[in-house]
């Protein structure tokens, strides 16, 4: 092999537009490339995000300490639906069908998403949800809890179209992303690149299709469920108010149906999270995952498996119990193989490799974010365990549950997607960010959700209830709540970084440029410039393996050894 | 060296470079070579597919309210609620039909038969129209409201949620008459014309198990 054929395979070092046509203004809002819709998912993303961590800073302001008026209980309740709805279905779902839409056809050597006009359907039809999400307390208020079970928003009195509105805006949000999912799946199943087996789909991209497989079977379950609540609200059925009777119909069955689309759902929001943390893992280890079939086995295993857990979240099913405790158990493991699978691979690594090299690579962004999912993983899964028994045993949801959420889906899920933007951030967007600065906010967000996470559970070792508005100075809950308010504020300033961070090194172009492959990728969309052009590829590597440019470089420096030995 | 083959239909697979090295792993032992890339059809197939898989699953939602609500109740449907067969018989038999003319249309523009596939797909609006016009009959004929109680209710939701469903496929087949008739189907093209028959088919299964539960599994106390 020659130079030339190299450069032909992996082209480095473009002097292309920074920026691509697409992502320039004037793409609005015609632009249908997979990488500009992607790219607008994120944005949509990380706006809510804030959003999202204002309104629990606001909270947090409210409990840090003991009898504070700074918000009454019904704004409080406003505060606390808001968040959860935001987090969950206008941050977290968004950002990896962002990512995952912008970064699957690269990874699989493809040249678009199968179906790229829907895919700009799905997003402005998921901000047109999202704003009507947003706009809903402006009609009247929305106090119901992300679950809308405190109390279910029929019609007991409880006038005002704000539920309807959120309901609405639920439905379009669910239903785009319904979209985006089909359109990805498809484009994994159609457009791969010649060579490119679905055993050699990376693992991100694996962990995408689990996901989407997952939500596929569960927002479908979610979108009936909003959908018939807002009948009973808005056309006056009583499907779920009332109880036994030929009118009236069943208040136990709202709960049961929520969990069932919601529990499957938060695992699919940390499956990808998973994927872009192995694939990071082995990008910086220089090598391939310790066993890939393993990682991609449990990835599977967790999407099966979640949606074996979902009674434990409701409390009135007594019969069945044992049944779903077995399954929010066992959904666990497979998450914690993906982590010794892990943890395997930098062993290898580090036992092959260079140990200096290595320290250096493992000091880079991408991989720093990547490791502090590891503990605030570890940590949620501990609380899992005892969450899984606990939880639905009595009608109260105490902190122990909040802080395992927070640790699993906030934690966990956002430090994964935070990581993923470091990772290919400079592919989409053509420059690094500050790495000073980055620093600075994995410290403070890892941290920080540690701090909080610790305090949640603290709170709920003394059976503090997650509605609670306010607490009398009597209670020993002050320590608690103290550390989780400290922890939130170092979270929202790290936030507040990568926002700066972000917007300093791409939207006002300060960050470096990044070349082709700036991390010693292994997957094919370091393949091509960073951006990509429109078409993505110009030329591909052959494909015999997951990791196409580590078979590259292996190729090469096996015909270097060769060459040296031949003279 | 072995060049990997591009179907050349496939215009959106990116062409592979040429003259990568064999690689070899440290052990010395040569990776799997390439496999070669297929033509992939029918991906607006595939995509209907997966839609129908989401939408089963709000059936399935739309169906496990019924029956929990079922469950509960003294008297299912209830006193007072007289719900004919004869009608959703006529609609099942109507849909049966549809089931075949559509199927007909399709194996048509397989055999870039242009007369018989227009002919298949109007045949098809027809008995679309057909049953969409008895599924108004029964909502007026019930002689009970949607508020009334939640046999209506989900009476209403069900049948409503295959109205819907039934509606969408007739806009789609009839786009796709006019695209028969634009000649835009041939032999090897008419993935477009596959996939809106497969939705026909899926807005025929939803009639299937709409009449199942609220006319077969009824009878309740």
């Amino acid at each position: 092999m020659t130079d030339t054929e190299v450069e032909e395979a992996a082209p480095r070092g473009p002097e292309g537009p920074v920026v691509p046509a697409q992502v320039l203004p004037e793409a609005w809002p015609k632009g249908t490339d997979h990488k500009y819709i992607g790219s607008l998912f994120v944005v949509a993303a990380l706006v809510f995000l804030v959003a999202g961590a204002v309104l629990a800073l606001v909270m947090r302001a409210q409990l840090t300490t003991a009898e504070a008026e700074i918000v009454g209980d019904r704004t409080y309740r406003q505060l606390f639906t808001l968040h959860g709805t935001f987090s969950v279905f206008l941050f977290l779902l968004p950002v990896w069908l962002g990512l995952g839409s912008a970064i699957v056809p690269l990874q699989i050597g493809a040249a678009r998403l199968a179906f790229p006009r829907l895919h700009a359907l799905s997003f402005w039809l998921f901000l047109f949800g999202g704003i009507m999400v947003a706009a809903a307390p402006a009609l009247s208020d929305v106090f119901h809890g992300w679950t809308l079970s405190d109390p279910i928003p029929v019609r007991l009195g409880l006038r005002g179209q704000g539920p309807d509105l959120l309901l609405l805006g639920l439905v379009a949000v669910c239903m785009a992303a319904v979209l985006v999912i089909v359109n990805l799946i498809v484009t994994v199943l159609q457009l791969r690149a010649p060579g490119m087996t679905l055993r050699r789909v990376p693992v991100f991209s694996w962990s995408m299709m689990v996901s989407g497989a997952v939500l596929l079977l569960a927002l479908p379950v979610l979108i009936g469920a909003f959908g018939m609540l807002f009948v009973d609200r808005h056309y006056g059925s009583s499907l779920f108010s009332g109880f036994t009777g030929s009118r009236g119909g069943n208040p136990l069955i709202w709960p049961r149906l929520f969990w069932f689309g919601a529990y499957p759902m938060l695992w699919a929001l940390l499956i990808p999270a998973l994927g872009a943390v192995s694939e990071i893992v082995a990008t910086f280890s220089g090598r391939r995952l310790f066993s890939r079939e393993r990682a991609s086995v449990a990835l599977v295993g967790i999407g099966v498996l979640s949606f074996a857990g979902w009674g434990t979240e409701v409390t009135t099913l007594h019969r069945a119990r044992p049944l779903f405790i077995l399954g929010g158990l066992l959904v666990l493991a497979p998450v914690a193989l993906l982590i010794v699978n892990w943890l395997a691979t930098l062993r290898v690594a580090g036992k092959e490799g260079d140990v200096a090299a290595l320290r250096r690579r493992f000091a880079e962004t991408p991989m720093m974010w990547a490791l502090g999912v590891v503990p605030v993983l570890g940590l949620g899964l501990a609380a899992s365990v005892v969450s899984a028994i606990d939880a639905g045993r009595d009608a109260h949801v105490t902190y122990w549950q909040t802080g395992q959420q927070h640790a699993l889906f906030f934690g966990a899920a956002t430090i994964g997607a935070l990581a993923a933007l470091a990772y290919w951030g400079p592919k989409l967007w053509g420059r690094r960010t500050s790495d000073g600065l980055a620093k600075l906010e994995i410290l403070a967000i890892v941290g920080g959700v540690l701090l909080t996470v610790l305090g949640m559970l603290l709170l709920g070792v003394q059976d503090m209830v997650v509605h609670t508005s306010t607490f009398d100075s009597g209670d020993d809950w002050a320590l608690g709540n103290m550390v989780v308010s400290a922890g939130a504020a170092v979270v929202g300033l790290g936030l507040l970084l990568v926002l700066l961070n972000l917007l300093g090194s791409v939207v006002a172009r300060r960050g470096a440029r990044a070349g082709a492959d700036p991390w010693g990728g292994q997957t094919l969309e370091w393949a091509t410039t960073s951006p990509p052009p429109a078409h993505n590829f110009d030329a591909l590597p052959e494909i015999r393996s997951d990791a196409p440019l580590l078979d590259l470089a292996i190729g090469r420096s096996s015909s270097a050894a060769a060459d040296s030995e031949g003279a | 060296m072995s060049m990997v083959a591009v179907p050349a239909t496939a215009d959106h697979l990116p062409v592979p470079a040429s003259g990568a090295a064999p690689v070899v792993l440290p052990s010395g032992e040569p990776l799997p070579g390439p496999v070669p890339g297929r033509p992939r059809r029918g991906t607006t197939t595939i995509g209907t597919m997966l839609f129908i898989t989401a939408d089963a699953m709000v059936l399935a939602t739309l169906c496990a309210v019924y029956f929990a609500i079922k469950e509960g109740s003294a008297a299912w449907p209830p006193r007072g609620v007289q719900v004919g067969t004869y009608i959703p018989t006529m609609i099942t038999i109507t849909a049966a039909m549809s089931a075949f003319s559509v199927q007909w249309g399709v194996w048509a523009a397989r055999r870039n038969d242009g007369r018989n596939a227009t002919m298949a797909l109007i045949l098809t609006l027809f008995l679309g129209l057909s049953i969409a016009n008895l599924e108004w009959l029964t909502f007026v004929r019930s002689g009970f409201g949607f508020n009334d109680h939640t046999y209506g209710t989900m009476y209403d939701l069900l049948i409503g949620y295959h109205l819907l469903h039934l509606l969408a496929a007739i806009v789609v087949v009839l786009v796709l008459a006019f695209r028969v008739l634009a000649g835009h189907f041939t032999v090897d093209r008419h993935d477009a014309l596959r996939a809106g028959a497969v939705f026909w088919q899926y807005s025929n299964v939803v009639w299937f198990v709409v009449v199942s539960v609220l006319f077969l599994a009824s009878r309740h106390g």
